[in-house]
């Protein structure tokens, strides 16, 4: 008897515990997947959204963009999709070409896509720590750069450093030297350069600029480096609240938002 | 093939396995011999990596012996040594993980040690060390050596400690594990089953040797038994 009533308590707290425990996101969130370097802005918006739309509940997942659209390929639950490249909306969208949607998924609801943001790449060091006076992309492959944090392939702020140095024609010889340290979003690399762990890397001007405290600004990539840097956003078709989330990008395109952004440091795209 | 994982893998699960042989069989040793408090308290110290996410572990170390940290900085400025994106920073995360497994196996073994010949060794006038290295060792064998593969498979395969402290810098600091995931997450899954086949052929050869290291320890006792139930007749 006494080993039961043992026992018996033991799974109680053990209900008591998953009660207590957090619920999951509810039919009436809007969950939102975006990139990690709109994890400052996004949350802003969110406490203003809650003055205009008190009902609503916006639950975020900030990571790489590479890794939410596996997420969403994979059958994760998502209302509305923000990447930092338009490659991995490419890849969720059936109209996309089929060279860069080869799986031909259909995850995004028609005419819901639009370009919510810009930004720009910068080279960052640690804050007050230059010794050797980093100060062009260039000096990568000189001896000035011992390791580099950049994001891996499947990062776009990765995929648009990449494409800068394959554009300076220093990329092999960065890879050959085993200078790169990746990271599996920007705000890694962001980590990494701020514990002073490598000499510099490549993020957004946006995630510098949140991390100013940390981390200071070298240079930013020279004009015709990489391609445009637009973030696209776009509802999913199999989103559990659509509604919310129309009524929610509604609000991303509105002004309040839009000062929102321009104060973190992106900037409009024209259309 | 980029063979640099594998080598870097090995290279740190032995040196992890080494030392952690040695600071385990010198804990089990000696908390063995503190007054019970003490080693309650120790105990469960020195058990803690066993039951924290790797991921805390590494967070730990990051803070400590990151080039802004309080054991980091100053190794960086006397000996110019960085502790963490290394190779040789995957030590520090996978002794961690892996002292536990060796330091309960060994404590398990050293306390149904027979203390009838430890008394006997002590009566015959032998030292402590003596006793210790050739006769508390050699009679501990099985869970020495379980001790010891245990944590070497754990070192292979430790994951989240060491890729927070080391980074993913191919050529540099990637292990099986960290290269795995990258190349998971970049899409090449071809590569990636590769180097999941070359662990598992790894972790395969290990047990193999380890379950014959176990069974040629194991005759000497029934070659007694046969001895001793032909005495009986």
């Amino acid at each position: 008897m006494k080993k039961f009533k043992g026992f018996a308590l033991i799974v109680m707290l053990l209900c008591a515990a998953i009660m207590a425990a957090p619920a999951m996101a509810s039919a009436a969130d809007v969950v939102v997947f975006a990139a990690a370097s709109m994890t400052e802005s996004l949350n802003k918006i969110a406490d203003l959204y809650k003055k205009v739309a008190p009902d609503a509940t916006i639950v975020y997942n900030f990571d790489s963009s590479g890794t939410l659209k596996t997420q969403i390929e994979q059958g994760a639950r998502c209302d509305l999709f923000i990447s930092a490249g338009q490659k991995q909306m490419n890849q969720l969208d059936a109209t996309a070409d089929a060279k860069i949607n080869p799986k031909k998924l259909d995850k995004v609801m028609a005419g819901t896509r639009w370009n919510i943001v810009a930004n720009q790449v910068a080279l960052i060091v640690p804050k007050g720590h230059n010794p050797k006076h980093i100060a062009d992309f260039k000096d990568v492959a000189t001896d000035k750069v011992f390791l580099i944090a950049l994001g891996n392939s499947d990062v776009p702020v990765g995929q648009y450093s990449e494409e800068i140095y394959k554009n300076l024609k220093l990329w092999d010889a960065i890879k050959k030297a085993n200078k790169i340290s990746y990271a599996s979003n920007v705000k890694e690399v962001l980590a990494q350069v701020a514990a002073g762990a490598v000499d510099c890397g490549i993020v957004y001007t946006t995630d510098a600029a949140t991390a100013k405290g940390k981390v200071e600004v070298v240079t930013t990539a020279p004009a015709g480096s990489h391609k445009p840097i637009v973030y696209p956003a776009a509802i999913m078709k199999n989103a559990k609240n659509a509604k919310g989330a129309e009524a929610f990008a509604e609000f991303l395109k509105g002004n309040q938002a839009k000062e929102v952004f321009k104060s973190i440091g992106f900037a409009i795209p024209a259309k | 093939m980029d063979l640099f994982p594998l080598w870097n893998s090995l290279r740190i699960a032995a040196i992890s396995t080494v030392i952690t042989f040695f600071t385990g069989v010198c804990a089990a040793y000696y908390i063995a011999k503190t007054p019970r408090l003490i080693k309650g308290v120790l105990d469960c110290i020195l058990t803690l990596p066993l039951v924290l996410p790797p991921t805390v572990i590494g967070f730990f170390l990051l803070v400590y012996i990151g080039p802004l940290g309080p054991v980091g900085a100053p190794v960086m400025k006397w000996f110019g040594w960085q502790l963490t994106m290394t190779w040789y920073s995957a030590i520090f995360s996978t002794t961690i993980v892996a002292f536990p497994l060796m330091y309960r196996t060994v404590r398990g073994a050293f306390e149904s040690f027979d203390k009838t010949l430890l008394y006997s060794g002590q009566t015959l006038g032998l030292s402590d060390s003596f006793i210790f290295w050739r006769v508390m060792m050699p009679t501990c064998k099985q869970g020495i050596i379980a001790g010891t593969v245990l944590a070497f498979a754990r070192a292979l395969g430790e994951y989240g400690a060491t890729s927070m402290v080391t980074g993913y810098i191919p050529g540099r600091t990637a292990t099986i594990s960290t290269t795995v995931y990258q190349l998971w997450r970049e899409g090449q899954d071809a590569l990636a089953y590769k180097w999941v086949f070359i662990n598992l052929a790894i972790s395969f050869i290990v047990l193999v040797a380890v379950n014959m290291l176990e069974s040629r320890y194991r005759q000497p006792k029934r070659a007694v038994k046969e001895t001793l139930s032909e005495e009986d007749m």
